[in-house]
């Protein structure tokens, strides 16, 4: 295990050296002064951009630039936002929280969901439930998302006016910002309201959720199922059938933790598209999440947001990626064997 | 004594052809075949059947619903939108945009890919490792992101997105072909031309490229069908097609504001880009399906 994480770390740091190369090298590519790009301050008078030059290393080599802008990094000065002149790193603190709301419901939902009907899928294989969850997955991921997003606030919010259609919470419940997470905030908070403003709460995550997990749902219907089939032809389960245990014991007791493992293993590469998704669904359902900041920042060509964003998402997809490793790693001993080289 | 059976006439399929057997089996892969065929020729042929001009405005007859609406007219089959513009002729043209594009973009990036993928397959060691790390990055930024990026970088408009999707689709091409050189390079026949003399290069050419050519084809299926609805993505969220063209995501967009009064102009778009999105899918899953008969067979 001691390699397995040393590897992962290493794999980490690697990532993080290209990503801060991309997003120090993106204050080149963009339009404008690559010395207005990386700082944000629009509007500074020829003095304080020489300061702020001097400040950024501006006149030694490109080396010694991008360790400068490392270090600034690191102190937490990601530069000012261009269009609202507050610290980039504040914007992200603002927003970031929301999507990984958004983000980690949809996963569970997309899981609890699609997991149990793939497995259903192959058990009855090549029957007609399997063909008709087939179909349901392949429609599921070739909708465009923000179609279904209009259509989900036509149906859900408007004609039957069960859930609301825009925003985090109801204005009218005041939550003191603590950990940024809403829903742990809300518990903490001391509000006579809280299970209302809780209830609230979960009633406006729950349609942006799910249509952000529809897509993701439906691979995770078709890895669920692939990987149940290969379980179910393998020996071990032969072996408990000669035995004479019942189907539903075999299922229970030796397919569906094995087959788990291998769509656990998936679930990190899964994590980027849902990202790709949620950022769309937070402009359809005005989310207030990062994803919506960044498509917002584009429109009004703040290059340091986008900077700043694109570290702070691809950092946080990272995490999630190496935190499923790891879980599949402690799950299934045979992916550590292979790490250390079996004998 | 004649010995008739000593030499029988036996014809081995190529590859591919096995492959189109396979792949014409099942009833539902050759419909989505059909319905991708016919996307095909839409787009090439749209300026010639659409019945008006996709942004000629007819001022008199402005949100006429479908024809098969009370209020509907024929000569208008599928309505019209907030500036009377025909919604058929539109969805016809938006065809060669957001499905015509799609092809072009996955083809550019197939090639690119494919080039920069086989000759990494040909390199070993530091380098290798180091692409491999280096696309696993890339591949770890949602594709939208890198979209955005790549569009701030180079500005808005339709081919700078276009550029900016083949950019987002090139790692997935280098991922699988360098994984299917570097499978095929271990195989016995690729030994027998290499004891022949042949050079990597002759060999990639000759020997591997016929034989991984039906799994680049169905990745590209898959990037197809992504690439349609990145561009509509693009489309819908104002950064892709500019105002007039009929792009299905940016018609999409158009019709928000009027989603209650004229619902067809949101749903029919929105159709058209799942039906293409379908279409594309089918034929990628028959292939996938195909190329798994032929393996066990």
């Amino acid at each position: 295990m001691l390699l397995f994480t040393l590897r992962r770390f290493n794999l980490f740091l690697f990532t993080m050296v290209l990503l801060t190369i991309l997003s120090f090298s993106l204050s080149f590519l963009f339009p404008g002064e690559q010395i207005t790009n990386i700082s944000g301050k629009i509007n500074a008078s020829p003095e304080s951009i020489e300061l702020i030059a001097l400040h950024y290393g501006k006149h030694e080599s490109i080396l010694s630039q991008y360790w400068i802008y490392l270090n600034h990094l690191f102190k937490g000065d990601w530069g000012l936002s261009m269009t609202s002149q507050l610290p980039i790193l504040d914007e992200i603190y603002n927003h970031l929280p929301a999507t990984i709301e958004l983000t980690i419901s949809a996963l569970f939902i997309a899981m609890i969901v699609g997991i149990p009907i793939g497995f259903i899928a192959a058990i009855n294989h090549r029957k007609k439930s399997d063909d008709l969850i087939l179909s349901f997955a392949m429609i599921g991921y070739s909708i465009p998302i923000f179609w279904l997003g209009l259509l989900a606030i036509l149906i859900f919010s408007i004609q039957l006016g069960w859930l609301p259609s825009a925003g985090q919470i109801s204005l009218l419940y005041e939550i003191k910002q603590i950990t940024g997470i809403q829903f742990i905030d809300i518990l903490l908070s001391d509000s006579p309201y809280k299970w209302q403003a809780f209830q609230d709460a979960s009633s406006h995550i729950l349609l942006p959720s799910c249509v952000v997990a529809l897509a993701p749902a439906t691979i995770f219907i078709r890895l669920a199922r692939t990987s149940m089939l290969n379980v179910l032809e393998t020996h071990y389960i032969k072996a408990a059938m000669a035995k004479g245990l019942t189907f539903r014991q075999i299922i229970y007791r030796h397919a569906i933790r094995n087959a788990m493992v291998n769509v656990i293993r998936d679930v990190g590469l899964q994590f980027a598209n849902l990202v790709t998704l949620a950022m769309v669904t937070e402009v359809i359902f005005s989310w207030p999440g990062i994803g919506r900041w960044l498509i917002e920042s584009i429109y009004q060509r703040d290059y340091t947001a986008i900077q700043g964003g694109l570290l702070a998402l691809s950092c946080f997809i990272f995490l999630v990626h190496i935190f499923t490793d790891f879980v599949y790693a402690t799950l299934n001993p045979l992916a550590r064997e292979k790490n250390r080289g079996s004998r | 004594m004649a010995r008739d059976n000593i030499y029988q006439e036996e014809e081995f399929p190529s590859p591919l052809v096995q492959l189109w057997f396979y792949f014409r089996q099942s009833p539902v892969v050759k419909v989505g075949f059909g319905c991708f065929i016919f996307l095909c020729l839409l787009a090439i042929f749209s300026p010639f059947i659409s019945p008006y001009s996709p942004i000629e405005n007819h001022l008199d007859s402005i949100l006429l619903p479908p024809a098969w609406d009370d209020n509907g007219d024929v000569s208008y089959l599928l309505g019209t939108d907030n500036l009377g513009r025909d919604m058929l002729s539109r969805l016809i043209q938006g065809t060669s945009l957001t499905f015509g594009l799609s092809f072009i973009v996955v083809i550019i990036s197939l090639v690119i890919g494919v080039v920069i993928g086989s000759l990494a397959a040909l390199t070993k060691g530091m380098k290798s490792s180091f692409l491999n790390h280096f696309l696993d990055v890339i591949l770890s930024i949602p594709s939208l992101l890198m979209a955005i990026v790549i569009v701030a970088i180079l500005g808005p408009g339709l081919s700078n997105t276009l550029w900016a999707i083949v950019i987002v689709l090139i790692p997935q091409f280098i991922h699988i072909t360098r994984n299917a050189v570097e499978e095929e390079f271990n195989k016995d026949y690729v030994l027998a031309s290499r004891l022949d003399g042949a050079n990597s290069l002759r060999i990639l050419y000759y020997s591997i490229f016929p034989n991984i050519v039906e799994k680049l084809i169905s990745q590209a299926t898959l990037a197809q069908s992504a690439a349609i609805l990145d561009i509509a993505t693009l489309g819908f969220l104002g950064l892709g097609a500019p105002i007039p063209m009929p792009e299905w995501g940016a018609m999409l967009a158009n019709g928000i504001d009027l989603f209650y009064i004229a619902p067809w102009t949101v749903y029919l778009p929105g159709l058209a880009i799942l039906f293409s999105v379908v279409a594309t899918n089918l034929v990628g899953e028959g292939m996938r399906h195909a190329l798994k008969a032929r393996k066990e067979n």
